[in-house]
């Protein structure tokens, strides 16, 4: 039962999706449309500071005090990859290609053992960063856009991405503020834009920014204002969840018939 | 996208089996960068893309590939090639899988402990493959280094192919991968392999007979049927990117002296008589 302090996300009316072939898995490599499985994805991507994770944090606290089936997952988190992605990382090894390489690795990790099979056994899916942050970073890399497409062919396509826009010196003061000091590649050192840290961050987010930018309509992105106070964000999230999702596919249990 | 692009398309993907060439998801591709001069001049020396960075002016090696299943030679001919050269007075460097700094050990581990998916392990081979490309083999061939690559990615896609992993997928991945002067194919049948491996090791890998794939329970069986799946494959990337086949059957010394003798044309080295040394004479069989 949602408690009384979060909307009921089961009042919004929708179509059930259509049940899904089971006994179809997808092959590694091959596109994978969200019409293959039963469960839901939803996305959250924006640059560093847009204030994605809070919301998508939030949007999941909700879900989960509704008692809905959800897992969720980060970015760059899988065990297997963990230890070569941090010595590449300290040891300054990393080349646009390995660098992209090596998060598809953790992607691919993730997505085999948690994303596909959760979303073929009906659960809501989020992620923290998705495909389109490699998308956006490694071409911000320098890295040809058409190999970028084809390394992630094999990932799901989200039911809804959020974009969450910021300006880019409201985003980078969020970042900068908060944190002693960047990591080299966080600020983008590798590319040689600048020898200031904060500089070359800034550079480098911008790049970004206009890398997510051109995504937009390409990827059908859910664009929301990343300056907005935090609950009115929240607000639009929730009700843009429950619009386009069929939520009550994922509650606990069948409501009682009586 | 215009008809003059498509077609451009269309020869690229003729001419670089590797380019990707199906629409991609999630999404549409992205609008692809114009840098026409630079993409033909780059086809020369990549199957698809360029790598970030490069710069083929700087070129001045040789990359001499040896492709062929376990057993086949392929490291003895090496070793051998390598004095070879050296006593011709060529600088030598060699590559092969799984050797990076960057993940050559964590792939050493996810195969004890067996515990990846394939695509995953996909993924990690090409990154191990794409740090000895950045960071052994052309630095070697800017140098004007020959580099004799133990393997290349011929192996990686048919391995990966067998598992079921889409070929366009994972040739595309590959799309970035510098182009081979010469690649040489050591074909063996699969039982002569079995023979040869058994004897080196007085056993056969959990890998290399492909037992991630339960073809047979029997050992044996499961090394011939995998091993036979990745020859198919291997006939046909040897058609497309024009390998030299070699009878991997015949001596070493016979393997050796055809090997000398294309290397020799294209190092321009006249004489390629050759005796190993004593501390390689028991590889001379």
């Amino acid at each position: 039962m949602p408690t009384s302090s979060v909307e009921n996300p089961e009042s919004s009316q929708k179509a059930p999706r259509p049940e899904a072939a089971k006994s179809t898995l997808p092959q590694p490599g091959r596109p994978v449309p969200s019409r293959a499985y039963p469960g839901a994805l939803i996305v959250v991507e924006g640059t560093d500071g847009s204030g994605k994770s809070t919301q998508l944090y939030l949007l999941k606290r909700w879900l989960e005090i509704g008692g809905y089936r959800l897992h969720f997952t980060e970015w760059n988190s899988s065990p297997l990859v963990k230890s070569a992605t941090r010595r590449g990382k300290q040891r300054r090894l990393l080349t646009p290609t390995t660098f992209s390489l090596l998060h598809a690795a953790d992607f691919a990790d993730r997505c085999e053992r948690q994303i596909m099979p959760l979303l073929q056994g009906d659960y809501l899916v989020l992620a923290d960063r998705y495909v389109y942050t490699a998308f956006a970073r490694d071409a911000a890399r320098g890295c040809p856009p058409r190999w970028l497409r084809n390394l992630y062919r094999f990932a799901p396509v989200p039911d809804i991405t959020f974009y969450f826009r910021a300006p880019l010196d409201v985003a980078v003061h969020r970042i900068l503020s908060g944190r002693p000091k960047l990591k080299y590649y966080e600020a983008g050192m590798d590319l040689g834009l600048s020898y200031d840290r904060s500089e070359s961050f800034r550079l480098f987010q911008a790049r970004i920014l206009e890398e997510y930018d051109k995504m937009v309509d390409s990827d059908n992105f859910v664009v929301l204002d990343g300056t907005l106070p935090v609950n009115k964000l929240q607000k639009q999230m929730r009700d843009i969840v429950a619009s386009k999702i069929d939520l009550k596919r994922f509650a606990p249990h069948a409501p009682e018939v009586e | 996208m215009p008809e003059q692009e498509k077609d451009k398309e269309k020869e690229k993907a003729s001419a670089a089996p590797t380019a990707t060439e199906q629409p991609v998801a999630p999404g549409q591709p992205a609008p692809a960068t114009k840098v026409p001069a630079a993409e033909e001049e780059a086809s020369q020396y990549f199957f698809g893309e360029p790598l970030v960075g490069f710069d083929p002016s700087e070129i001045t090696g040789s990359l001499i590939v040896i492709e062929g299943m376990d057993g086949s030679g392929r490291s003895t001919q090496i070793a051998l090639l390598q004095e070879w050269l050296e006593s011709e007075g060529f600088a030598v460097q060699t590559s092969g899988l799984r050797r990076s700094n960057l993940v050559g050990r964590d792939i050493d581990q996810l195969l004890a402990k067996n515990a990846v998916t394939r695509l995953t392990l996909s993924l990690m081979y090409a990154t191990d493959f794409f740090d000895q490309v950045e960071h052994r083999i052309l630095p070697a061939l800017r140098a004007g280094t020959v580099v004799l690559a133990d393997r290349f990615i011929f192996t990686l896609i048919a391995r990966g192919v067998v598992r079921g992993i889409n070929r366009d997928y994972i040739s595309g991945l590959y799309a970035m991968a510098l182009r081979p002067h010469l690649t040489f194919w050591l074909n063996v049948r699969p039982e002569t392999a079995f023979a040869r491996e058994f004897k080196k090791a007085q056993a056969i890998s959990y890998w290399e007979a492909g037992r991630d794939m339960s073809l047979s329970h029997d050992l044996y069986w499961s090394f011939i049927r995998y091993q036979t799946m990745i020859k198919r494959e291997f006939e046909v990337m040897a058609k497309r990117h024009s390998f030299i086949e070699l009878d991997g059957e015949a001596s070493v010394s016979a393997v050796n002296k055809q090997l000398r003798q294309r290397i020799g044309e294209r190092l321009g080295i006249r004489a390629t008589k050759y005796a190993p040394s004593s501390a390689l004479q028991h590889l001379w069989r």
